[in-house]
């Protein structure tokens, strides 16, 4: 069964069977999500389960246009953005950075932060949204689009951005990564 | 056909995509019981969004019944008296039988919290 036909059984009979197959399909891309936004395992999965609840809410408003996953992405996106317990790590992470970038004799005591970790923190919180479900989650532009309310031509402009600022931030050329 | 054409376009990543998709890439989470916490919630909610309207709607009208009947009352009465007494006595009102403006007040608000509850569970 794919997810149209498990939505539309949702939606007609409020079948809870159906969405608990929807949840089980989709939970661990949507918590990889959340985890890498927040780099906390702990907020990224209650997030994730407040996501699903007002999936279950708002699932009628799921049309079919588009993947079901960009859509459940949308619904986890604009949950981490009404959470008020938006990621504290990432504070940490930056100051972190920035201690690192001062003085190169840190770098050793930091291992624990990791060079996606290190990337992330020189983004926006927009920035790193776009670039996870571009990256992470392989949605398509226009996918990103629809999930982050912007049209296909900013999404773009926000990862070529997104690159730039990863480039600039660590003397990166010839994309020489990780 | 035109999406067609953008999403392989947009599949021919150059390098540096490939790299920053490794990077971004991670193990599939397991399901830890996850599903089997957000279906529990999900439960819960459905067993409170059928049961939230019709337990809002006894409790207001059971606060309600006592002012209304009142209200009712006094009105026949009112109606009754009226005619009456347009001519002769205006002073005899039967206002005291209308029930208190406060107990009015409290029963709506309480049928109006019970109401919001009900609405905010739903959600």
């Amino acid at each position: 069964m794919d997810d149209t036909f498990l939505v539309a059984r949702v939606v007609a009979q409020q079948d809870a069977g159906a969405f608990g197959e929807l949840v089980r399909r989709h939970q661990s891309q949507v918590r990889n999500f959340l985890r890498k936004l927040t780099r906390d395992v702990d907020a990224a999965d209650d997030l994730a389960q407040e996501a699903f609840l007002h999936a279950w809410d708002r699932l009628h408003t799921y049309v079919g246009h588009g993947s079901f996953i960009g859509w459940l992405l949308k619904v986890a996106y604009t949950t981490f953005l009404q959470s008020k317990r938006k990621s504290k790590r990432y504070r940490d992470v930056l100051e972190q950075v920035a201690v690192e970038a001062g003085d190169p004799a840190h770098h050793s005591e930091s291992s624990d932060i990791s060079d996606l970790d290190k990337f992330l923190a020189v983004l926006t919180e927009e920035e790193r949204a776009v670039m996870i479900m571009s990256y992470a989650c392989g949605l398509s532009h226009r996918e990103i689009g629809d999930a982050t309310n912007q049209p296909v031509g900013t999404v773009k402009s926000i990862i070529f951005r997104g690159k730039q600022k990863i480039r600039d931030s660590f003397g990166i050329e010839d994309h020489k990564y990780g | 056909m035109e999406s067609k054409i953008i999403n392989m376009v947009e599949r021919i990543r150059d390098s540096e995509d490939r790299k920053l998709q490794a990077l971004f890439a991670s193990a599939p989470i397991e399901d830890d019981g996850f599903s089997r916490r957000v279906m529990a919630r999900v439960r819960r909610q459905i067993l409170v969004q059928r049961f939230a309207l019709p337990v809002a709607f006894v409790v207001g009208a059971a606060i309600a019944a006592k002012p209304v009947s009142q209200l009712i009352q006094a009105l026949y009465a009112l109606l009754k008296f009226i005619p009456q007494t347009l001519a002769s006595n205006i002073g005899a009102s039967p206002l005291a039988q209308v029930p208190q403006l406060s107990t009015i007040v409290l029963g709506g608000t309480l049928l109006m919290a019970v109401l919001m509850f009900g609405k905010l569970t739903r959600r």
